[in-house]
């Protein structure tokens, strides 16, 4: 149980800047308090009692998202839901459809962050992949000297391990700024104990952009999550693709040597057999997911048998 | 406690309401505005009995602190449609039987609105897709599937209304698909639970449960709490006036622990106080000095010479030992021409009732000790209760509150007495409401089991003779183990004639969760072994499943494993009805999956493949918005 | 092999109903009350299987009223009747039953009165829907009417009545005895489909064929067995209760994996009716019986599709890797060579 003193809902992001700099030890930032509220119960951390909760939600300037430089900034209020209704944000991050509708379920979505889901820094959560796909950075912003002060932090550093993140006293996430892959294909491969309101054993995250006539990978962009302690983009890999031509056997041999990144000690020989496979149906799925030359991809690989 | 303002529309009702900062908007509805068709069956966003509308999206609300709702319009299950009139949803799931125990029921039709409001066209992966957060343990969900899609249709103008009407009786009720008369309560969320209900002046209890799974208590201090204010009483073993000890067949568990615990959760001090937190506090008060003991922690651990003895009057930790003996199996190996032998092994199965355990009891004017609660045996309650308190019997009194799932596992009294205690202690209403973790370490489970199984057959598929022996893990106390082994056993070998057989299964108790009642009380363990042996014997003898059990089969005549002999059996008739209706294509099971031609029918679904709304990305090229770079 | 594959298999089973090898007891009031309604107490209910509505109907068609005219109470040890616990696939049987013959105790009372008013032999008398008629009569009239004719009279249409299972103990020695007076059967067939890059199952199709003597709610019986099998999905691929030396791993259902919406096949219920002879309803029960064979029928279509066989349950994603990871192929066909040389030594007395 999460008991409060009190609970503050600032209108500007000042407001809240200066709340949460001043407020009493313990206090806590909410979003959508999808991982706080359940975090405060038997066999976690229990019943909690704290001073403040500063619900950072209804401040104006973190809603929405805007366009720049091929760069989408997406405002800390942005939910996952966003992914599965906003015609602009599905074609320019091809890969969140595909994660959203894996993360949770439909009514968690709708108050879920991808900052909180980004600052709680679970190993096993699924927005993490494919934000680091996206070459994503978080924007942190604190009051310094009475005045709004912003940094930015690429995601693949700002998460450390488990819980463990690079935010500092004082700092409220602001945004996330990823790249608009428009164009690209893009999957999201998750495996669980269910379909629904699922925890991923590991999850994998992949965008690519083939030629106008799907000969060769132009780009392509890997990252796994549930497979350590942070989420891993397979750099390697992605090197080893870009520029080649696409088929079965080269996507097979990169998919071979990504076993190697597991580095979770528990169902390790699982994971490892897992993230092979599921590097190659990522990049698969993402082939026939790509607009324009999909179609091509569409049996491509046995992804798709029956 | 500072309080805040609240002001919300909630079901187009304006509200403004003093409130605690920390509540949910789960518990402002449920307890600021008696709004109780929105229900708490986890408390952590993974069960959908909580979902309400919040400004036209629909939520969970035990994900929402209700401060986050202030200045929002709420719609809830009593909002939906006027009083006395339903939905076409809630009609649809009237009519389909799409509600059995109902507790999650409020919550699926919720979600079930939401999905036709957010796509009135849905198709049916889609539907089940935006039902995905909202479990359901009784109906399958076939028929709520069902439902939402009469709803839809009918909404659409593609079905007339008369599509929702009770399906016509013919010349008898017997027979006839008479809707659920519980319905209407259940659809629309009136239907009041244990924990819906409220009482003047009533405590609200929470329990001690133990940190350890094996220790003896050495002292328990309840002092501190119990000068609290807003404390009205601490409860311990100390309290329990008559005979202590409840159980299905030994009455070998305690109210509270007793001198030591035997498992990790059980409750060992209670508290009753004005409310929950005060409760909750209360707890972190009392004192308890534990010496902690060696434990068993595995049923075979249990058995062996010397481990630690968890019930004085069992020094052997055996709860049951149940054997059937019939022919001679000696006999009945030597002239079979295949032996197959293996071992199978079932995990603890917790029954997941959407309603955790709640209830409320109170001393009436006539000075009788009564307890409500969602109880499957209120009968046998009422017995052990008596004993407990040293009452007559006519002064202790059961009600059986609405069931929100039982499966078995509401057999067992394991809060009920706690309840009463306190009542009679306050003479004051007292209510408890388990919270989800707490039924998961509280109550009993389906016994974990390992089978031995040795069965010989001839070349013909006749079973000449089986050997079967079953271990269970019980847990900590008796509950209904001595029944499941029994059933277990009578079960054992399956509906098949086997004229020579061993069977012996053998429940212990360990320092684990209790095992106890659970839909099939051990007969789908046995079950899982045999036929599992089953379709082992058919492939090495390259022979059908269905054949090999007809082979077998009891008939009218037969004798069962307890040398019954039955007057009437219906197996041919089943199987033949399987069979038929499966299309099934006869063959040894010998991997067959990738020949086989009776797959992928009409009356199979399409594997799940999510993403039913995204739609074929090449649809969408010209609405696209590309952002510059 | 190919990524996913697919596969079926069966499994059989059989169950007992109501109490284990005892006598098992139900106790019920009924009354015809005023307006043609019904009354009728008992002591254990509804638990969320439907039996309310099959008591109503079965009070219905024994009174001659219409089931939405009957208030069935009261799930009360000081006000109703006993009826004993809410479990063993004893609800229709016992309680069912003991209604039944509570209401015709009833409608005895009802039925002499009237008699003796229209002058017409008792077993001439029907009622049926909330109409009393003389069978080759004109005499007809409402149980509105009925039940205020025999009030005047001076008699309350009231019944009781205790329904009786025979089931006896086991030997403690060789088990021998009659444990139930009443049986079912049930085979199920299950579909399934496995990721063989992930270790999923999914179980697309499930057929269910289970004899419950009579349905007499076919809806509900269809209830009870879809949720029955999915109850058993969940033990067969996913749930699972842990504990670590004691310690409960296991805190809330986000670690305790229950079927959702999406893990559930295509359920085909087919309902086969074996009458009951030794009970006036001749229903028998389903509720347990349902989920006997589920986990069986999976673990047996897993083998099917990809020649693993599971022996422990849940069948995880992590365990059907695993499985398939050290599958040698044909390594059961040497295992069954091994087996019949076993059962040739044990011939020859080894
Ligand atoms: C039933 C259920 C299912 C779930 N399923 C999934 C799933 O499938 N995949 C998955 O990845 N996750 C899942 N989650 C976890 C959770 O929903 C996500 O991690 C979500 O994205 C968290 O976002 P939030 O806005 O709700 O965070 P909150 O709970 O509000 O906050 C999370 C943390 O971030 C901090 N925080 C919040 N906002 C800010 C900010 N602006 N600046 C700095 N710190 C901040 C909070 O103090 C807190 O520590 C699930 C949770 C539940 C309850
Ligand atoms: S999801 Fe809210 S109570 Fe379970
Ligand atoms: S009816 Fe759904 S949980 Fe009981």
């Amino acid at each position: 149980m999460l008991i409060c003193e009190s609970y503050h809902v600032p209108k500007t992001l000042e407001e809240a800047l200066r709340l949460w700099a001043e407020a009493p030890d313990g206090s806590r930032l909410v979003s959508g308090a999808t991982d706080i509220l359940p975090w405060a119960r038997e066999g976690r951390a229990g019943d909690v009692e704290i001073p403040a909760l500063i619900d950072v939600t209804k401040i104006p300037e973190l809603k929405g998202y805007s366009c720049d430089k091929g760069r989408i900034r997406l405002g800390a209020a942005t939910v996952y839901q966003d992914f599965l209704t906003d015609r602009t944000l599905m074609t320019n991050l091809p890969c969140m459809p595909y994660c959203a509708i894996w993360f949770a379920d439909d009514q968690i979505r709708e108050q879920a962050t991808v900052v909180g889901n980004l600052v709680n820094a679970s190993p096993v959560a699924d927005g993490t992949p494919p934000v680091v796909a996206l070459n994503g950075e978080i924007e942190l912003t604190r009051l310094e000297d009475g005045a709004v002060r912003r940094r930015s932090v690429p995601v693949a550093d700002f998460i450390e391990g488990p819980g463990r993140t690079l935010i500092q006293p004082g700092e409220i996430a602001t945004a996330v700024t990823v790249d608009s892959a428009y164009g690209y294909g893009g999957s999201f491969q998750k495996v669980g104990q269910r379909r629904s309101l699922v925890i991923s054993v590991a999850c994998c995250a992949a965008l690519v952009r083939a030629d106008s006539t799907g000969t060769v990978f132009e780009d392509v962009r890997l990252a796994l999550g549930g497979v350590g302690p942070r989420p891993i983009r397979l750099r390697d890999a992605e090197r080893r693709l870009k520029g080649e031509r696409i088929t079965q056997e080269l996507i097979q041999r990169v998919a071979e040597s990504a076993a190697d990144s597991v580095g979770s000690r528990s169902r390790k020989e699982y994971r490892r057999d897992v993230v092979v496979n599921f590097v190659r149906a990522g990049l698969e799925e993402a082939l026939a997911n790509q607009p324009e030359i999909g179609a091509k991809f569409k049996n491509f690989g046995e992804t798709e048998n029956a | 406690m500072p309080k805040i303002d609240l002001t919300m529309d909630v079901n187009g009702r304006k509200v403004v309401k003093q409130s605690e900062p920390h509540k949910r908007l789960l518990d402002f509805l449920r307890e600021d505005l008696n709004l109780t068709g929105t229900k708490e069956g986890c408390g952590a966003g993974e069960c959908g009995t909580c979902s309400v509308f919040v400004d036209g999206k629909l939520v969970k609300s035990c994900l929402m602190p209700a401060a986050k709702a202030d200045g929002a319009k709420i719609e809830t299950i009593e909002g939906l449609a006027r009083p006395g009139s339903l939905t076409p949803v809630q009609q649809a799931f009237h009519k389909t039987g799409a509600s059995q125990c109902g507790y999650c029921i409020p919550g699926m039709v919720m979600a079930a609105t939401s999905a036709l409001r957010e796509n009135p066209d849905a198709g049916i992966e889609e539907i089940k897709e935006r039902l995905g957060g909202n479990i359901c343990r009784c109906t399958g969900y076939t028929k709520i599937f069902e439902a939402v899609e009469i709803a839809r249709d009918v909404i659409a103008g593609r079905l007339p209304e008369t599509a929702l009407d009770e399906d016509a009786t013919g010349e008898s009720f017997i027979g006839a698909n008479v809707r659920r008369l519980d319905a209407p309560s259940k659809v629309s969320g009136r239907l009041k639970y244990a924990a819906d209900m409220k009482m003047v002046d009533m405590l609200q209890m929470q329990v001690l449960r133990a940190p350890m799974p094996h220790a003896r208590i050495v002292s328990i201090d309840t002092s501190e709490a119990e000068a609290m204010e807003g404390v009205a009483c601490v409860i311990t073993s100390a309290d329990v006036p008559g005979t202590d000890g409840f159980g299905v067949f030994v009455h070998d568990q305690p109210v509270m622990a007793r001198g030591k615990v035997r498992h990790f959760g059980e409750a060992v001090a209670a508290v009753a106080a004005e409310d929950l937190i005060t409760a909750r506090r209360a707890l972190a008060k009392i004192k308890v000095e534990y010496e902690e003991l060696p434990g068993v922690y595995a049923p075979e651990d249990a058995l062996v010479d010397g481990a630690p003895v968890i019930h004085d009057y069992a020094q052997d930790n055996v709860i049951k030992h149940i054997p059937i003996r019939k022919g001679d199996i000696a006999k009945g190996f030597a002239e079979a021409d295949l032996i197959l032998e293996d071992e199978f092994r079932t995990q603890q199965v917790e029954h997941a009732y959407l309603e955790p355990e709640a209830g409320i009891a109170y001393v009436d004017h006539d000075d009788v000790v009564t307890v409500l609660s969602p109880s499957q045996n209120i009968t046998h309650h009422r017995h052990m209760l008596a004993e407990i308190l040293a009452l007559p019997i006519n002064k202790v009194r059961f009600i059986m509150s609405p069931v929100g799932g039982g499966f078995g596992g509401k057999e067992d009294m394991i809060y009920q007495g706690m309840l009463a205690l306190a009542a009679m202690k306050t003479h004051r209403p007292v209510q408890l409401n388990f919270t989800r973790e707490e039924s998961l370490v509280a109550s009993a489970k389906r016994h974990p089991s390992r089978v031995r199984y040795k069965m010989g057959l001839k070349w013909s598929g006749e079973i000449t003779a089986i050997e079967f022996d079953m271990l269970s893990d019980g847990g900590a106390y008796g509950m209904s183990s001595e029944g499941v082994m029994r059933k277990a056993a009578i079960l054992s070998c399956g509906p098949y004639e086997v004229h020579n057989l061993k069977v012996d299964t053998k429940v212990v108790y360990t320092n684990n969760t209790p095992s106890g009642a659970f839909r099939t009380f051990g007969g789908m363990q046995a079950q899982f072994a045999t036929e599992s042996m089953m379709d082992m014997a058919a492939e090495a003898l390259d022979m059908d499943p269905f054949e090999l059990r007809r082979i077998n089969m009891m008939r009218i005549g037969s004798r069962t494993h307890t040398q019954q002999e039955l007057t009437t059996a219906s197996l041919d008739r089943v199987l033949d009805a399987a069979e038929e209706a499966s299309r099934w294509e006869a063959g040894a099971p010998k991997v067959r999956g990738p020949r086989r031609n009776d797959l992928g029918g009409p009356d199979t679904r399409k594997p799940c493949t999510l993403g039913a709304r995204i739609g074929e990305p090449t649809d969408t090229q010209t609405k696209d918005e590309r952002v510059a770079s | 092999m190919n990524r996913k594959m697919r596969g079926r298999g069966m499994a059989s089973s059989w169950y007992g109903i109501a109490r284990t090898a005892t006598i098992d007891r139900a106790g019920a009031w009924a009354e015809l009350d005023d307006g043609g309604t019904a009354k009728i107490v008992t002591g254990v209910t509804e638990i969320g299987e439907g039996i309310l509505t099959v008591l109503a109907q079965v009070a219905a068609e024994e009174l001659g009223v219409r089931p939405e005219d009957v208030t069935i109470g009261d799930n009360d040890t000081s006000r109703s009747p006993e009826a004993a616990h809410a479990g063993a696939t004893r609800q229709t049987y016992m309680i069912g039953n003991s209604v039944a013959l509570a209401s015709r105790d009833a409608r005895a009372k009802l039925f002499a009165e009237i008699a003796d008013h229209w002058d017409v032999p008792v077993d001439s008398l029907r009622a049926f829907n909330g109409e009393l008629w003389a069978q080759d009569t004109n005499l007809r009239m409402s149980m509105d009417e009925a039940v205020k004719t025999c009030k005047g009279r001076g008699v309350v249409p009231v019944g009781s009545a205790s329904f009786t299972a025979h089931g006896t103990g086991l030997d403690p020695v060789d088990g021998s005895g009659s444990p139930w007076q009443a049986y079912v059967f049930g085979t199920q067939i299950a579909e399934v489909e496995v990721d063989t890059w992930t270790g999923e199952v999914q179980v697309l199709g499930i057929w269910a064929a289970h004899d419950v003597g009579r349905a007499i709610n076919p809806r509900g019986v269809e209830g009870q067995i879809e949720g029955g099998v999915v109850q058993g999905l969940g033990q067969a691929l996913m749930e699972d209760y842990q504990t670590e030396k004691g310690y409960t791993t296991t805190h809330g259902f986000a670690k305790y994996i229950l079927p959702t919406s999406l893990d559930i096949p295509q359920i085909n219920c087919v309902i086969v009716e074996d009458p009951d002879p030794l009970s006036p309803l001749q229903a028998k029960g389903i509720g347990e019986p349902a989920l006997v064979p589920t986990a069986p029928a999976i673990m047996n279509a897993i083998y099917d599709a990809i020649g693993v066989r599971i022996k422990s349950l849940p069948a995880t994603p992590e365990k059907i890797l695993d499985a398939l990871r050290n599958h040698v192929p044909g390594r059961e066909q040497i295992a069954q060579s091994a087996r019949q040389d076993r059962a040739e030594a044990h011939r020859r007395g080894l």
